[in-house]
């Protein structure tokens, strides 16, 4: 049914660390999945799962005192594949922002309050050398505004950050992200920060543009709804590793792994009269000392003693549906 | 079958003075003239985007914020116009809970302090503290082991819970909860509205539920208010809201959840209202009804006259000119 | 990557401490060692984050000599501050270190170990007995001072509005004027209302005299001492209203302040019991960073001739005295100085790694090597069995 899928990323192991004062986080242990050309990939997981720490780790965006360990992120560029964490800082700078771009969550925080938009934009494109001068940037910017629909954007580019509202800025943001047209581009927790009517409105556009520039989009976000709506394949991620992944059909209409099962019964859904949520009971471990074997088992209703000692594998239980569990 | 009123809330309005260099440049009006009432022993809904009111209309009924207009009567009485011991009644039934678990938890109490610093000052007798306190604690789904730490020690969930037994010591009759769940994980957020819905059955608590999150609302709330801009444009029984949505804002707000449920989610897609644009500043609303420059259906009307709360239908009230019958 | 904890000793003493504390409070209050194991355990690790800083253990150590000499200092002195051995021996008048001076009166020998000043009295009888002018000087300091501002900038901060705006004007008003001159002017105006003030309370009067380790025929003097010591007081409050004020406005956007006034909790209780507790770290900091300063500051006083009159012995007095002589007499510049700053630089080292101490991270951390040697000991236990 499927047709081959190309790759484009292919991560490998990825396993990053944090040397803390309190002990070694292992925020990240073996994480290991493929992202196709042109597909919307979203990473699933609750606080501290790991999510944007992986994100972040494809292209070495790891801040001390955390240290990628090991691994490998294999990149189908035009130009065949190369392991970008083997790049060194400076040619993964050319990657990353070109190739793959990041839009972060906080709109506020991306942008520099003191300047106008416009310019921020324009001297971004002028620092990567994207533009010959400053004045072909705000042609430029001019653009990125009309392109992400920001209305009247002759009087926006003039706009410092505080005169926009916060979908305004996080359309500036993504437009921002969307200058050199990336082949890939990793969106974090996007729409968190935002209103839900905003929040619609940002999908929308994120969804348009994706298909106008077949950008491939890795989404990460805890909120299932928003990952019905947008993915067609889903990682979901637990406590440093991938509990499962599959397409979002698979996913949402045959979770395999416990906590996904968990996490799906524990969303209330607005369109459906719950009596009652199931809730999963504990809470998330302790990254520093993580539970032996599965780190699911403590809160695991079918945990057996298998879970406490050994440590799952993704095993591919139909086509394309991966679970790392001891029960299959 | 239709409950008492526990608390009555009338024509409240606040507004916030927006300072310019030397004199007020002008108000928020973070509540603008609201009406709406509670039912003793349910849960009323209050949702709405940031920035709605919703919050500080929960601040204003507690009169943790002194409203600039309104009043709202509990159990009777106008709680704006009492002092001393009859104040003092009041803040013992009626309690709050807050959105985050991190900043409403003294660091320097244990959880014992914590749940006895009311119960102290409020003069209820009890006979043995400690077996007072693990009672509570284990109501919450804590226990004895918990009694002599201290915040720090304990994960955002856990501290939610905590927060819980320091009301219940109180044992309120009616409790706002501004977004008790909204910095806690799924997983976690299933255990707290499964708590509160248990204690809630168990003592007979009214609520007032304070929300962005609709299928939080749709899941703990019998009845709902929404809110716009320091308005109140709908208000009804959530399930009857939830399916057949009156205001055209609730009507929007709905529509543009994302539901949890990949084939649904693309059925709702399709017939998504498109609405540009984004919340106006409360500092300048729009005259006449608050959503006309975003609202698909908007009439002359709607531009010139603010729609006053109407029943369209039975129990089911909404501001809009669309359900005028005049 | 990790370091273990290894327990030395001072780790032992820190423990023993913690339970001899922990116990004692047990004796009047019920129960008490069991509700309060999470805060034993605080103090403990904050021990062990001190025992882990050389330069808080130097602090410590300076601090805890200075407070023995501040209280026993004038007994132990060998010589009385108010004896002039000049008169019983010309000899004795600027005596180097070292030298022995035969006193007739005494029928005895009075070795001066550090020399002697222009009276022919003992120096280190005189650092002895100037500790505790010291010591005292800066405590009354800061304990007037400092709830002062603490309880101005509390109110200031939390009421806000109006309340803040006065409050803070009159704390300007006063940070506006340079400390020291400040200072100078209020101890030249004050001496003589204070000496008719405390002429005319006599209990008070010898209270304040065996505070000091005075002779009654001080009486007259303490006017001057007394002027240091309220214009110290006048200057000191409002960097403490200011430090107050900002963490009281900082730590009042918490919840559980609104949740103590959901209660119905008042707003002095809210003040000082749930702000207060919260935001006291960074300015005991501040305290004891200041102990040193009131101590520099009321030594520069007595150098400028205000403050504390011959005879009562005061460090920054023998200072001034000792221009004249110098260079001639050095030891009269050189070990009074070197005291002040050894005082000074260890109260300053204490708060410095106070602040380190008082700092949650910190504790956590040892907190983990603690247990982390802990699980290997245990572990190592299981083997060998």
């Amino acid at each position: 049914m499927r047709r081959m899928p190309e790759p484009i990323l292919e991560v490998r192991d990825l396993t990053v660390h944090f040397y803390t004062y309190a002990g070694i986080v292992k925020a990240i242990e073996r994480v290991s999945f493929d992202v196709y050309k042109g597909e919307t990939f979203a990473l699933v997981g609750e606080t501290g799962c790991g999510k944007s720490v992986t994100s972040r780790a494809l292209t070495q965006l790891i801040e001390s005192p955390g240290r990628i360990v090991g691994g490998k992120v294999i990149y189908h560029s035009d130009k065949g594949p190369i392991d970008l964490l083997k790049l060194s800082e400076e040619e993964i700078r050319e990657i990353r922002g070109k190739e793959i771009a990041y839009i972060f969550q906080d709109p506020h925080a991306s942008l520099d309050p003191l300047y106008q938009v416009g310019y921020q934009i324009a001297e971004a494109m002028v620092v990567h050398n994207t533009v010959k001068d400053l004045k072909e940037g705000l042609q430029r910017a001019l653009s990125i505004l009309k392109r992400v629909l920001i209305p009247d954007p002759e009087s926006r580019i003039k706009n410092y950050p505080h005169e926009m509202s916060g979908g305004m800025k996080q359309r500036v943001v993504i437009g921002t992200g969307l200058t050199n047209n990336p082949k890939v581009l990793i969106a974090d927790e996007p729409t968190t920060a935002l209103d839900v009517t905003v929040q619609a409105q940002i999908l929308d556009l994120m969804n348009k543009l994706k298909r106008d520039y077949n950008t491939t989009l890795i989404l990460i976000t805890h909120n299932m709804g928003v990952v019905a709506e947008m993915a067609d394949r889903i990682a979901v991620m637990y406590a440093g590793k991938i509990a499962e992944i599959g397409t979002a059909e698979q996913i949402f209409k045959n979770p395999l792994h416990p906590y996904t099962q968990g996490l799906l019964k524990a969303v209330p859904n607005p369109m459906k009269r719950i009596e009652r949520l199931d809730a999963i009971p504990g809470t998330v471990p302790n990254l520093i000392t993580p539970p032996s074997g599965c780190r699911f088992h403590p809160r695991c209703p079918f945990a057996k003693d298998i879970c406490k000692q050994k440590v799952p594998e993704l095993k591919e239980i139909e086509d394309g549906h991966f679970v790392a569990c001891h029960l299959y | 079958m239709k409950l008492e009123p526990i608390l009555q809330v009338r024509n409240l309005k606040k507004y916030f003075p927006v300072k310019g260099l030397f004199f007020t440049k002008g108000h928020v009006k973070a509540v603008d003239d609201i009406s709406f009432e509670i039912r003793r022993g349910e849960t009323f809904g209050l949702v709405g985007e940031s920035g709605c009111g919703k919050t500080t209309t929960g601040r204003t009924i507690l009169r943790l914020i002194e409203p600039t207009d309104g009043e709202v009567i509990f159990q009777g009485k106008n709680i704006m116009e009492l002092k001393g011991d009859e104040m003092k009644w009041f803040r013992r039934k009626a309690q709050i809970m807050f959105q985050d678990p991190y900043s409403s938890l003294n660091p320097r109490q244990t959880v014992f302090e914590v749940i006895m610093e009311p119960v102290r000052f409020h003069g209820i007798h009890v006979d043995d503290p400690e077996e007072f306190v693990i009672k509570l604690l284990e109501s919450v789904g804590l226990n004895e082991m918990h009694l002599y730490r201290y915040p720090h020690e304990f994960s955002g969930g856990q501290r939610q819970r905590i927060a819980l037994a320091r009301l219940l010591a109180l044992r309120p009759e009616f409790i706002v909860l501004d977004e008790p769940t909204s910095a806690l994980d799924v997983s976690v957020q299933a255990n707290i509205l499964n708590t509160l819905k248990d204690i809630q059955r168990e003592f007979g608590f009214t609520y007032l539920f304070i929300s962005h999150d609709l299928g939080v609302v749709k899941y703990m709330s019998h009845r709902m208010g929404v809110m716009y801009l320091g308005k109140l444009v709908e208000v009804g029984p959530s399930d009857e809201i939830f399916e057949k949505p009156l205001h055209p804002y609730t009507q929007l707000l709905l529509s543009a959840i994302p539901v949890p449920d990949p084939e649904l989610a693309k059925e709702l897609k399709a017939k998504r209202m498109k609405v540009e644009g984004e919340p106006p500043s409360p500092i300048n609303p729009p005259s006449g009804c608050r959503f006309h420059p975003r609202c698909p259906f908007a009439k002359d009307i709607c531009k010139k006259q603010e729609p006053p709360l109407m029943e369209a239908e039975k129990d089911h009230y909404v501001a809009c000119w669309l359900y005028s019958k005049a | 990557m990790q370091e273990e904890y290894k327990k030395g000793i001072l780790d032992r003493l820190a423990d023993f401490l913690v339970i001899a504390l922990g116990s004692f409070i047990n004796i009047f209050k019920r129960d008490w060692k069991k509700k309060n194991k999470s805060k034993m355990e605080e103090w403990r690790l904050m021990l062990y984050a001190l025992n882990r800083s050389p330069p808080g253990l130097i602090g410590v150590f300076l601090v805890l000599v200075f407070i023995f000499f501040g209280v026993f200092g004038p007994r132990l002195a060998p010589w009385p501050y108010n004896y002039f051995p000049f008169f019983d021996n010309g000899t004795a008048y600027l005596a180097p270190p070292g030298t022995q001076v035969y006193l007739p009166s005494h029928e005895t020998i009075m070795s001066l170990h550090l020399g002697a000043d222009h009276y022919g009295r003992d120096l280190l009888s005189l650092l002895l007995a100037g500790a505790r002018t010291s010591f005292v000087i800066s405590i009354v300091v800061i304990v007037l001072g400092v709830p002062l501002g603490i309880l101005l900038g509390l109110i200031a901060g939390y009421y806000g509005g109006k309340t803040d705006e006065l409050v803070m004007r009159i704390t300007d008003m006063f940070l506006a004027f340079p400390a020291l001159i400040l200072a100078i002017a209020l101890s030249a105006v004050l001496p003589n209302r204070l000496q008719a003030f405390i002429s005319s309370h006599a209990h008070l009067q010898s209270f304040v005299l065996w505070l000091f380790g005075l002779h009654m025929r001080e009486a007259g003097n303490l006017g001057r001492l007394l002027s240091v010591i309220l214009a110290m007081i006048i200057v000191w409050w409002p960097a403490y209203a200011r430090i107050t004020r900002g963490s009281t406005l900082t730590e009042k956007e918490n919840l559980y302040v609104e949740a103590a006034r959901a209660i119905g909790l008042s707003s002095w209780t809210i003040m000082f019991k749930h702000i207060l507790p919260n935001i006291i770290g960074p300015i005991l900091v501040y305290i004891t960073l200041d102990f040193g300063s009131v101590i520099l500051m009321e030594a520069g006083l007595s150098f400028l001739g205000l403050g504390a009159t011959p005879p009562i012995a005061d460090w920054g007095r023998i200072v001034y005295d000792g221009t004249q002589f110098f260079p001639k007499a050095w030891w009269l510049i050189i070990y009074p100085g070197l005291v002040v700053m050894l005082v000074a630089l260890g109260w300053n080292l204490l708060g410095d790694t106070l602040r380190d101490i008082l700092d949650p991270k910190t504790r956590r951390s040892i907190e983990f090597k603690v247990k982390k040697t802990k699980k290997m000991e245990e572990k190592e236990g299981e083997e060998n069995a």
